[in-house]
């Protein structure tokens, strides 16, 4: 008895030497930015100006971001659940239908998913300017439109911006449920195919109810992972539109980036970076114990 | 029955023929970057669109001449690749520790990392440029290899820790009751069996990292502009410098695309496995 609670103690000594570097590091680096984002989200600093002249005014930038008639938080809320809600329901459905087909009997399948993968790893700063140029009036985009539907359409006009940054990260991250679903549909087990189709299922049936139930846990996890990306989006929106025209780009990463640099109020852009943060923490928590649930249950 | 047989070959080529436009239109936009990479000034700007060109390489000689994209390559490469190595250093060790030791407090640690890993770089990097000139390391490479660190290992330790759990530890304890040590046991057994793991952990954190935007482009200036945030070079008076911003980004995704193809088959296995370990 005595041995093995010694024998415990040495163990979890070890334990924690082993992750003692990567501890420090990141939390000492997380909890000195924490403490300076918490602090100056009380100031009222203007960017370029030394820390001696930031006021100290406690939560008024908070207050200011939420309840003030002039702020723009709320209409970036909406711009982000709109963004966020839209991209994540097209990618899924295209990543599963597309993923779905490749499932099928096809030649050259290793040839078509390592082109899918191009998409993913590209550079997103540089997908950015190069769409900012197909999207132009007189671009690639508007070439198609054209032969499509004879008429051309004004991307860079604020009824359109959204709508443009979301068809790139649409066809940016598609590939990426289509590449994880078509894994995760051939792992998937045979035979409860072949029991169903004994039972004189039609395929409608066996992708209702063998496939869709099987795949579900995949599912959500991607959809989490993807949800919790577009949440933090902000290089191609930022290369393309910087959060404009207006307004109509500014998802709440680029809000903290207007507010702190454009209109150059550090102090309030720090408060919306404290938002930021415990919205998506809190979010990512509430997820997972979601999904902890439904796993269970399934 | 052959009315059956031949609504089956139609509907399998019909599948095929949708995959080929479908994959097709998903690498149309890269190609023909790739290709407008390739053309004069005046071809760029062409509408209709040109297909038939003669391609020059003069936008390629304008990016290493001119804007020496060479010295942005090189610093990208400098910080990738010393961001991956850095990160399997300490995230290995730490990931050991999580899959086979109990201790007090290990989830609620673990999940710590995982939140951290959450927080979008946007929403500290204005802080970090203030560390930064605090400490007087602004536009180094020490500075944004270490920022990255606070996201990379993290995320390095989800992705492993599922790797090392599938491996059984009844395997390390052989070695051990043979006499090997705890550290012996798991250089000899546990870490070439985790090579998959590694592997794809690593490729994703380089191509992270090579990609990087947010906190490169806030955190570094002429010193050690990194390859991506090279972008605001083509942004002149004078208009965007479409050929040579193309061009950039040719040469910029070449090697992630082709290390991505290469090892394609871990770069899927690493995107699957993170996300069935959530």
């Amino acid at each position: 008895m005595n041995l093995s609670v010694k024998r415990i103690d040495k163990d979890s000594r070890i334990a924690f030497g082993l992750i003692l570097p990567a501890f420090l590091i990141v939390f000492t680096l997380a909890v000195y930015s924490a403490y300076w984002l918490v602090r100056m989200s009380q100031t009222k600093w203007i960017f370029g100006k030394t820390i001696d002249e930031a006021i100290w005014i406690g939560l008024e930038n908070y207050r200011w971001l939420l309840f003030n008639e002039n702020t723009t938080l709320w209409n970036s809320v909406r711009i982000t659940v709109i963004y966020v809600v839209i991209c994540l329901i097209v990618e899924l459905v295209f990543g599963f239908v597309i993923a779905l087909i490749l499932n099928g009997k096809i030649f050259g399948r290793s040839i078509y998913t390592a082109i899918l993968i191009i998409p993913i790893v590209v550079m997103p700063s540089m997908v950015g300017m190069v769409f900012r140029l197909y999207f132009s009036y007189d671009g690639l985009i508007n070439y198609f439109v054209e032969i499509l539907f004879d008429t051309k359409l004004n991307w860079y006009g604020p009824e359109l911006a959204l709508p443009a940054v979301m068809l790139v990260d649409i066809w940016q991250y598609t590939p990426f449920f289509v590449l994880i679903l078509l894994a995760g549909l051939q792992a998937l087990p045979k035979d409860p195919y072949e029991a169903a189709k004994v039972d004189g299922a039609t395929s409608w049936q066996l992708f209702r109810f063998v496939t869709l139930p099987m795949m579900s846990p995949l599912v959500v996890t991607v959809s989490m992972l993807r949800l919790m990306e577009l949440l933090r989006g902000f290089d191609v929106i930022f290369v393309m539109f910087a959060g404009g025209p207006g307004d109509a780009t500014t998802t709440l990463p680029l809000f903290v980036y207007k507010t702190t640099l454009v209109a150059r109020n550090l102090g309030r852009g720090s408060a919306s970076s404290v938002l930021l943060i415990i919205t998506i923490v809190s979010l990512t928590f509430i997820l997972i114990r979601i999904f902890e649930r439904v796993r269970f249950e399934m | 029955m052959q009315t059956r047989k031949f609504r089956k070959n139609f509907s399998s080529y019909l599948l095929n023929v949708l995959a080929i436009i479908i994959v097709f239109l998903f690498l149309f936009p890269y190609l023909f970057m790739v290709s407008s990479a390739f053309k004069s000034r005046l071809d760029t700007f062409a509408y209709p669109p040109v297909w038939i060109f003669v391609p020059s390489f003069e936008n390629f000689r304008a990016i290493f001449e001119d804007i020496h994209i060479g010295f942005y390559l090189k610093n990208s490469f400098i910080v990738a690749t010393s961001a991956s190595i850095l990160t399997m250093l300490i995230a290995v060790p730490a990931t050991y520790s999580f899959a086979r030791f109990r201790f007090v407090f290990k989830e609620p640690l673990a999940w710590g990392f995982l939140f951290l890993q959450m927080v979008p770089g946007i929403s500290i990097v204005f802080v970090l440029f203030y560390i930064a000139r605090v400490l007087n390391v602004y536009d180094t490479y020490y500075y944004l290899v270490f920022i990255f660190l606070l996201w990379n290992i993290p995320f390095a330790i989800w992705m492993l820790r599922g790797f090392v759990e599938a491996i059984p530890i009844e395997l390390e304890e052989a070695a051990r009751v043979d006499g090997c040590s705890r550290f012996h046991a798991f250089f000899k057994i546990t870490l070439p069996l985790m090579v998959t793991g590694l592997v794809a952990t690593t490729i994703l954190i380089f191509i992270g990292a090579w990609n990087e935007f947010q906190l490169a482009f806030f955190l570094t200036s002429t010193n050690t502009r990194t390859l991506p945030t090279t972008i605001a070079f083509f942004l002149t008076h004078s208009g965007i410098k479409w050929g040579e911003m193309f061009a950039t980004a040719t040469v910029g995704t070449l090697p992630v695309v082709v290390v991505a193809l290469l090892v394609r088959r871990y770069f899927i296995s690493a995107m699957t496995f993170g996300a069935v370990k959530g």
